[in-house]
């Protein structure tokens, strides 16, 4: 070796330490964030059939009612009180894997895997389908409210119905660029709606300007994530939820935060997420977001600081969830919970005020929000931070 | 590991600052291990290789189901184990294929296939000796998204434990799609589009050598063995015609010598001298398509007509009597990828073949022999798991994750359990394709030009 290249080798030393190991660095909490310890579990068993299927495919608050969608039909749950509705009821589907309140009517909408869309209001279901209306494809994967407008995003398209003048929209291929038309959720607010797009990635509407927009994985490769933070993490997007102008998207490859201007990539090895095979997310705000993974519940508490709390069962025979605190993907404490779903295959989520809801392919849970603070809360001693 | 890699790093820029050494020379690839290598991707033709490792390479991990499904009771009774089947089996137009379909012909196969193994099983006296299976025939007719609908009919109305299919590209996406919601397994035996199993759904497996696999060998024949340069594209407008070029194209840039124009045609077209007249004027000492049989075996008809004499370079789907029967006596060079070795003398593969023939009067052909032997896997899942869509799924799993020997020979699945088994390539040597391994084409005895 020349001298000059040893000599170069000798001056990097004290940059980059000689370690042998992998041992990854010491870090702290920048706050305390909260955690859900104390939860309420909902089974077809438990509820002795009041809710009438443990297959829950979405879960959507509305001030003090809980509307489950599952595989049997919808269910009600206000005040500790259960009421539900299937075919028999004149439920058009069975199978409910998306819900949407429009805050104007209060009208409840449907998204019905197979079965079209359908309005429940003043106790009657109206039925949409291909023959009857404008939807696109009887697949309905998820609904959303913007406005006047009802967003269907179907195995074929995304729809949008303007309940006032009645009018049909079709969104594909042909007038948005959709690279796939495989659309997968939905969600609108503050004049955007964005739609998650399988083999799309996101398309982003304006209502104002009623134009497109499309984000994509930059490196356009399916197998691999060239860099972390280039863009979104894969093109196989699975929901989309967008809250203090800031965009969390899902993918069957990690999560991704995008601020307008830059992007932030999570998997699992990286971060807190207990998985990056990521069924559903939600935004809580700009800086937290909670993600529906196959091996649990996943929360981006604190962006800037990359606090995460990860709900799971550490051990398939575990009879409780454990919830670890963690910064980046290293774990700081964990702590014990009451959650003793059997299953940590996670499918939707959301908030009603302090608490959270998410539904599995085998139940439903509640996490009370009992003393709930958003963010991080200042650590009161060296000790709580340090274990 | 970060503080070895900013060392390496720091060596690397250094060394090559000292040494003098031009960014222009320096064009190797990044070391990559092969566990950390994809598909069977040749080191040379893995994305970014030449500049950098990726931050993340997936589907190298099998696929997981975490899910509740195992917990599911078997049913007490039965009257039948229903499979399910959806595939091109009656003519229709098709938003998704570009046109009037043309898939009839391939479904009708499959069908075949399917079926042959249902009623074997069957004959052997059905589920564990007891319970007749049942196929439940499904047409997969493309319109705005009907598979997935498909889907959900045979899962929720008519209780199927699995189903197989289909063909198209895009409606296998839309199947699959819904597969994992409903979970259910799909047993795919006759898309080779790369992608389909590129969306980490565990409940997907896929029995065929996909067009990843066919294009690597047609791209190391057409730029390593026979040395051609300038390489035009002609193809087919369509989803298939896009997305199963995909590794060639990419393959043909990484060395060096990227298409030098790629060009499409409507599915259902007879005239092509516009495109050939403008690929003769780029003097392109080859041309690739990707489309059915009967728009590659016009355009290479016309090719030869022009006094085009260039290789002629495609996918499976061009070899096919079809094929031959329209280019005629004098079709010069030909050659394409394909999935399995139709020429095997394998004794499974001689008794289906006899089978086939004695059943329907007809040949086995690709989608039939797939969709055969893609059935008798699912049928040896549920004869070992039970009646319960999440065990067949971990049995399926399980038989995709060794060697499995059936009509087509040694089946290889890679993580994400699809066919990883080498590719053959078919070249049209008087008047008949014949079958090549890879060692085969580089036989220092075997030549074929260029």
């Amino acid at each position: 070796m020349q001298p000059l290249v040893i000599l170069f080798l000798i001056t990097l030393l004290p940059l980059f330490g000689w370690s042998e190991d992998d041992q990854p660095i010491q870090v702290n909490l920048a706050g305390e964030p909260y955690v859900y310890t104390e939860w309420e579990t909902f089974t077809t068993e438990l509820t002795n059939g009041a809710l009438i299927n443990d297959h829950i495919f979405f879960v959507k608050t509305d001030g003090d009612r809980v509307w489950i969608g599952t595989e049997e039909g919808l269910v009600l749950y206000e005040k500790g009180k259960w009421k539900s509705w299937t075919m028999e009821d004149g439920l058009p589907w069975k199978v409910i894997v998306g819900i949407a309140i429009s805050p104007k009517t209060g009208d409840v909408w449907l998204a019905l895997f197979g079965g079209g869309l359908a309005r429940f209001s003043a106790g009657r279901f109206d039925h949409f389908h291909q023959l009857n209306s404008g939807l696109v494809n009887d697949v309905v994967y998820a609904v959303t409210i913007e406005g006047d407008n009802v967003w269907a995003a179907t195995t074929a398209g995304t729809s949008c119905f303007n309940t006032v003048t009645g009018e049909w929209a079709i969104y594909t291929e042909k007038n948005a660029p959709m690279e796939e038309i495989w659309c997968y959720n939905v969600d609108a607010a503050d004049g955007k709606v964005y739609v998650a797009a399988w083999g799309g990635g996101i398309l982003e509407w304006d209502v104002e300007t009623k134009i497109w927009k499309d984000y994509r994985d930059p490196d356009k490769e399916m197998e691999i994530d060239l860099y972390r933070d280039d863009g979104l993490i894969h093109i196989i997007t699975t929901s989309a939820s967008y809250v203090d102008k800031i965009l969390w998207a899902s993918t069957y490859f990690g999560m991704s935060r995008y601020d307008g201007r830059h992007w932030r990539g999570y998997m699992d090895h990286d971060s807190g997420l207990p998985s990056s095979f990521i069924n559903f997310l939600r935004g809580r705000s700009g800086t937290s977001c909670y993600a529906c993974t196959d091996k649990g519940l996943g929360v981006l508490i604190d962006f800037e600081s990359d606090t995460w709390v990860r709900y799971n069962r550490d051990t398939e025979d575990a009879k409780t969830w454990t919830a670890h605190v963690m910064v980046g993907n290293q774990i700081i404490k964990s702590l014990p919970t009451n959650l003793n779903l059997p299953n940590h295959f996670l499918i939707c989520v959301d908030f009603q005020g302090d608490d959270v809801w998410f539904g599995t392919g085998h139940g439903l849970a509640r996490g009370m929000g009992n003393g709930y603070w958003n963010g991080l809360k200042e650590i009161k001693s060296a000790h709580n931070a340090g274990e | 590991m970060k503080r070895g890699c900013f060392l390496f790093l720091g060596m690397g820029i250094f060394v090559c600052f000292f040494s003098g050494v031009s960014a222009e020379e320096r064009n190797d690839s990044v070391k990559v291990d092969s566990s950390e290598i994809y598909g069977d991707t040749p080191p040379e033709y893995l994305p970014f290789g030449r500049f950098t490792k990726p931050y993340k390479t997936f589907f190298l991990e099998p696929l997981e189901y975490t899910g509740y499904g195992r917990h599911i009771p078997e049913p007490e009774h039965v009257d039948t184990v229903r499979i399910g089947f959806i595939g091109p089996i009656m003519k229709t137009v098709s938003v998704a294929i570009g046109g009037p379909s043309h898939e009839e012909p391939l479904g009708v196969k499959m069908l075949q296939g399917a079926r042959m193994a249902i009623e074997e099983a069957n004959a052997r006296g059905g589920y564990r000796g007891k319970t007749p299976y049942e196929l439940m025939v499904h047409n997969d007719n493309g319109l705005w998204g009907a598979s997935g609908s498909e889907i959900i009919d045979m899962a929720y109305k008519e209780n199927v434990w699995a189903i197989l299919g289909t063909i198209d590209g895009s409606n296998s996406h839309i199947a699959i799609r819904v597969a994992l919601k409903i979970e259910i397994p799909m047993m795919n035996t006759g898309d080779t589009d790369p992608t389909f199993i590129e969306t980490n759904i565990p409940w997907v497996f896929r029995n065929i050598t996909d067009d990843r696999q066919m294009c690597y060998l047609l791209a190391d024949f057409a730029f390593k063995k026979i040395g051609l340069r300038r390489v035009a594209a002609l193809r087919a407008g369509n989803r298939y015609g896009r997305m199963s070029i995909d590794e060639f194209r990419d393959g043909a840039t990484r060395l060096g010598y990227p298409f030098v124009t790629e060009l499409q045609y409507k599915v259902g077209d007879t005239d092509f001298i516009p495109q050939l007249q403008r690929i003769q004027a780029l003097k392109a000492d080859g041309v690739i398509t990707y489309g059915n049989a009967y728009e590659s075996a016009l355009i290479l008809k016309q090719m030869r007509e022009m006094g085009m004499d260039q290789w002629f370079l495609g996918s499976d789907r061009m070899v096919t009597q079809e094929f031959l029967d329209i280019v005629g006596e004098n079709p010069g060079k030909v050659a394409a990828g394909y999935p399995y070795d139709p020429h095997s003398e394998d004794p499974l593969y001689l008794q289906f073949c006899n089978d086939f023939h004695d059943r329907f009067g007809e040949e086995p052909e690709t989608y039939a022999i797939h969709a055969y032997e893609g059935m008798k896997m699912i049928i040896e899942a549920i004869e070992k798991a039970g009646l319960n869509r999440a065990l067949i799924r971990d049995v399926l799993a399980e038989m995709t994750a060794q060697p499995y020997h059936s009509v087509t020979g040694e089946k290889i699945f890679d993580a994400v359990f699809t066919s990883r088994t080498p590719a053959l390539l078919a070249i049209l040597e008087k008047g008949k394709f014949n079958f090549y391994r890879y060692n085969e084409i580089f036989d220092e005895n075997l030549s074929w030009g260029g």
